[in-house]
């Protein structure tokens, strides 16, 4: 945990772009998770197939 | 950088998990598969036409087919350790895809924490992660598995577009619920508990048909006993994985990330 010293020390505009940072790893998250459980691509849903089943996505 | 430090973190963890949990599936989830794709060639064809073109609006075409829904001329891995090794593969994929989700969220909240301290700042720890690999595992697992239990290859259901939808929201409410009951300020964030039951009440896409149908009875009875060890054995296996994956998320949120998020 920060100190409130090094908080006041930060300025606003770094603040908004960690936070634009941190909303930018959760969405790629949210993609990659689409990508490897959910498109119904032939391709992708066969390499992908087992752990679909394994992890209770719905696959086919 | 605050973004390529989640990202090395998660690599690492997502990594880590997904090797662990491809290791407990292969052990009792996969042999499960295997054995309802043997008695997947065992479905009547004309029966199984009949349920095809029966089913609602199937979005796989003929996915009842008696050679599984593979379509013709599709790629797919050969069986074997080619199979083998996407599977661990796409099991990493999902796990780095869960790990960033989870250790974003994470760093959201210590750098709220930071932002605003609160009497009850949490010890960022592997025990502080356990509990959110158990709030992982109620989003991503146990809330769509209660609509939607895990299936086993060969069983017919509704259509697939229907089911996905139904799959997000019910993570999506139930995050949504966890979150707002865990960290909300006011009495009203009890109200969260009232978006777990949503995708409940709202329920999940049905096939009308037994998830069978198409096969000789004899066969449908073992397929059913497979399906309800396969329920068992995937809760297991993905127990295991999000535990492991939110112990080590706590750990790197601590180790590689907290220092940087204000």
């Amino acid at each position: 945990m920060q100190s409130q010293a090094t908080i006041a020390g930060t300025t606003r505009a770094t603040l908004l772009s960690k936070g634009i940072q941190l909303a930018s790893a959760l969405f790629l998250g949210i993609v990659v998770l689409y990508g490897s459980g959910f498109v119904q691509s032939s391709e992708v849903h066969n390499a992908a197939h087992d752990m679909r089943h394994a992890a209770g996505f719905p696959c086919h | 950088m605050l973004f390529r430090r989640i990202i090395f973190a998660a690599l690492l963890v997502g990594g880590l998990s997904g090797l662990l949990l491809s290791a407990v599936q292969r052990w009792q989830v996969i042999p499960i598969i295997n054995a309802a794709e043997q008695f997947e060639n065992a479905r009547i064809p004309q029966a199984a036409r009949a349920a095809s073109e029966e089913a609602p609006a199937h979005s796989h075409g003929d996915h009842s087919h008696a050679a599984h829904e593979h379509e013709a001329g599709a790629w797919e891995p050969a069986e074997g350790v080619e199979r083998i090794g996407f599977t661990v593969l796409a099991n990493v994929l999902a796990a780095f895809g869960f790990a960033l989700m989870m250790m974003a969220a994470m760093a959201m909240v210590v750098r709220q924490q930071a932002l605003a301290p609160r009497r009850t700042a949490p010890r960022l720890d592997w025990r502080y992660g356990l509990l959110w690999g158990v709030a992982g595992y109620m989003v991503f697992f146990l809330a769509p598995s209660l609509g939607h239990p895990p299936e086993i290859p060969g069983s017919v259901a509704a259509p697939l577009g229907a089911r996905q939808l139904w799959w997000m929201l019910a993570a999506g409410c139930t995050a949504a619920g966890l979150a707002v009951t865990v960290f909300g300020r006011s009495p009203w964030r009890w109200g969260g508990l009232a978006l777990l039951a949503l995708p409940h009440v709202i329920g999940v896409p049905e096939s009308g048909m037994s998830p069978f149908v198409g096969f000789p009875a004899d066969v449908a009875a073992d397929m059913n006993r497979l399906a309800r060890q396969f329920v068992w054995a995937t809760a297991l296996a993905n127990a295991a994985f999000w535990l492991a994956l939110g112990g080590l998320s706590g750990w790197a949120i601590q180790r590689f990330v907290a220092k940087s998020v204000v």
